[in-house]
C-alpha cells in the first residue's frame, strides 16, 4: 500500500523523509560522514542551509510566546554545532539524520530551559537521554525504523489525534499540559495519543 | 524477566524531553534494563524525526553560518580534549559481595558509588540515601532494604515511582524484580518485603513524602522529613 510516492513531491519527500531499510537513501548521511572524516566545510554548509530553518522552527515552536525569539536562533546555532562536533557518533543503523538532528535539537532545548532556571547541574541531559549503552539488547520490534509506516499511516490519522501529536512532539508539551490546553482529561489525551501511535505500528501495551 | 514497564504517557513524556527530570531518571534508568521499552522509545523518536522534517522552514539570519564558522573554527583551536569521567558500571556490595549494575543517570548521580552517599537509616530494615536531582516536585532517593526486610506499610499521598537496581521484593500486589519500572498512585498503601536472597536496591522517586501508617513511624515522619532535608542542604 505505498499509494503516491511517484507524486511530484516524492523527490522531495525521499530527501526529507530520511532513510530507513525500507526506504530510499538518505541523502544527506553522506554529508555527516564527509562533515565527520574531513571536516567538509562546503557538506556543512549543505547540512545548514536545509536543517537550521527546520531547526529554529521547531525551536520557535517550544519556546513559549513571552521569550525572546533570537533566543531560537541562538539555539540552532548551539544545534547545528553540535551537528558539527558529534558527526563522527552519528550512526546511520540506529536513527535516520533527520531524527539524530531532532535529538539534537531537543536536548539542546531543554538542557536550555534547565541552565535558565537553576544553576546547580548534579546531572547532565545527556546522562538522562543518552544512547543506552546498556548490556540489553534492542528488541526488534516488527517495525524498529518506522518512517515508512509513519509516512503513510500519518496522512491519514483524524484531525484530534495529529493534534495532539503535534502538540507532544513539536510544540513540546506533557501530556499534562495538551490535557491542560485543551481542557480535556489527562485519560482522553493519553487514549488518543496511544491511538494514533497505534496506527503508526507502534504498540505500546499501557 | 522484567513485567512492569512504564505507560504510554511516561514513555511518549520522555521521548518528547517533556518529562520532569526526576521521573526522567527514572525512565532513563529503566531503559538500560528493558530492550523492549527502549525500542519503542526509538520509534517514537522517529516520529519525533519525521514530523521534525515537514516543519514549515524559518528563515535563519544571513550572518548566521558564517557565525557558527567562526565559532567553529575558534573552537578548535582553544578547545581543551573532553575530560568524561568514567564510572564503573558496576560496583561491589560491600553486605553481599555481589556487583551491582548501575543505570549511567544513576552512576551519575551518585557520584559513582553507592557506599560513599549519605544513608540514614529508617528502622532495622531500610536506609535511604537522598540524591540531588534538580526538580522540586519530586524527591529523589535511593533505598536499600535489607535482604528479608520489611518496610513499614505506608500509604502514598503521591505517586511513587520505583525502579529495581538490585534484588527483588514483593507486596500484596505482586513480585518484583530488576529492572521494573513500579508505579504507585496517591491513596494506594503497601509494605514491601525485601526476598532473602539479596539486599533490594531501588532508585525511588516520590510525588512527595509517603506517610507511614503505624503510629510510631507518623511520630517519626516529622524527624525523618527533617533529617532528609537537612542532608539534603548539605549536599546542595
Amino acid at each position: 500500500m505505498t499509494s503516491s510516492d511517484d507524486s511530484t513531491a516524492g523527490s522531495l519527500r525521499k530527501a526529507l523523509a530520511g532513510a530507513g531499510p525500507l526506504g530510499a537513501p538518505d541523502p544527506w548521511e553522506a554529508a555527516i560522514r564527509k562533515v565527520a572524516q574531513h571536516q567538509d566545510r562546503a557538506e556543512f554548509k549543505k547540512l545548514f542551509d536545509h536543517y537550521a530553518p527546520m531547526i529554529k522552527a521547531f525551536l520557535s515552536k517550544g519556546i513559549s510566546s513571552y521569550a525572546d525569539r533570537s533566543l531560537a536562533e541562538e539555539m540552532t546555532q548551539e544545534v547545528m554545532l553540535k551537528v558539527w562536533n558529534k558527526a563522527d557518533s552519528f550512526n546511520p543503523a540506529k536513527a535516520s539524520v533527520n531524527t539524530w538532528i531532532f535529538t539534537i535539537a531537543r536536548n539542546t532545548r531543554i538542557d536550555f530551559i534547565r541552565r535558565n532556571g537553576r544553576a546547580d547541574r548534579t546531572i547532565d541531559i545527556e546522562d538522562i537521554w543518552h544512547e543506552a549503552d546498556s548490556p540489553e539488547p534492542v528488541v526488534e520490534l516488527q517495525q524498529r525504523r518506522v518512517e515508512t509506516m509513519i509516512r503513510n499511516a500519518m496522512a491519514t490519522l483524524p484531525e484530534e489525534q495529529a493534534l495532539v501529536l503535534e502538540k507532544a512532539f513539536m510544540e513540546s508539551k506533557s501530556h499534562n499540559e495538551i490535557a491542560e490546553e485543551l481542557a480535556l482529561p489527562l485519560g482522553t489525551v493519553k487514549s488518543r495519543i496511544r491511538l494514533a501511535l497505534s496506527k503508526l505500528q507502534i504498540l505500546i501495551d499501557r | 524477566m522484567i513485567s512492569y514497564h512504564p505507560d504510554s504517557r511516561y514513555l511518549t513524556d520522555f521521548a518528547t524531553a517533556n518529562l520532569p527530570l526526576a521521573e526522567a531518571v527514572c525512565v532513563s534508568a529503566h531503559l538500560e534494563f528493558c530492550g523492549k521499552c527502549r525500542a519503542h522509545v526509538q520509534q517514537l523518536t522517529d516520529v519525533g524525526g519525521h514530523m521534525f522534517a515537514r516543519l514549515q522552514p524559518e528563515a535563519v539570519s544571513e550572518d548566521s553560518f558564517a557565525a557558527l564558522m567562526a565559532r567553529v573554527s575558534a573552537g578548535a583551536q582553544e578547545q581543551a580534549p573532553v575530560v568524561t569521567v568514567q564510572t564503573p558500571r558496576e560496583e561491589l556490595d560491600e553486605t553481599t559481595q555481589s556487583h551491582v549494575f548501575l543505570p549511567r543517570a544513576v552512576r551519575r548521580l551518585v557520584s559513582g558509588s553507592l557506599d560513599k552517599l549519605r544513608w540514614v537509616q529508617l528502622g532495622k530494615a531500610l536506609r535511604v540515601a537522598p540524591l540531588q536531582v534538580s526538580d522540586e516536585s519530586r524527591d529523589t532517593a535511593i533505598y536499600d532494604i535489607r535482604a528479608g526486610g520489611r518496610m513499614p506499610e505506608h500509604e502514598h499521598r503521591g505517586e511513587e515511582i520505583t525502579v529495581l537496581l538490585q534484588g527483588s521484593f514483593s507486596d500484596a500486589d505482586g513480585s518484583y524484580s530488576r529492572g521494573d519500572f513500579v508505579v504507585r498512585h496517591a491513596g494506594e498503601s503497601h509494605q514491601p518485603t525485601a526476598t532473602m536472597d539479596k539486599d533490594c536496591i531501588c532508585l525511588v522517586c516520590l510525588e512527595r513524602p509517603v506517610r507511614p501508617r503505624g503510629l510510631l513511624y507518623r511520630l517519626l515522619e516529622p524527624l525523618v522529613n527533617y533529617r532528609l532535608q537537612r542532608l539534603n542542604r548539605s549536599v546542595a
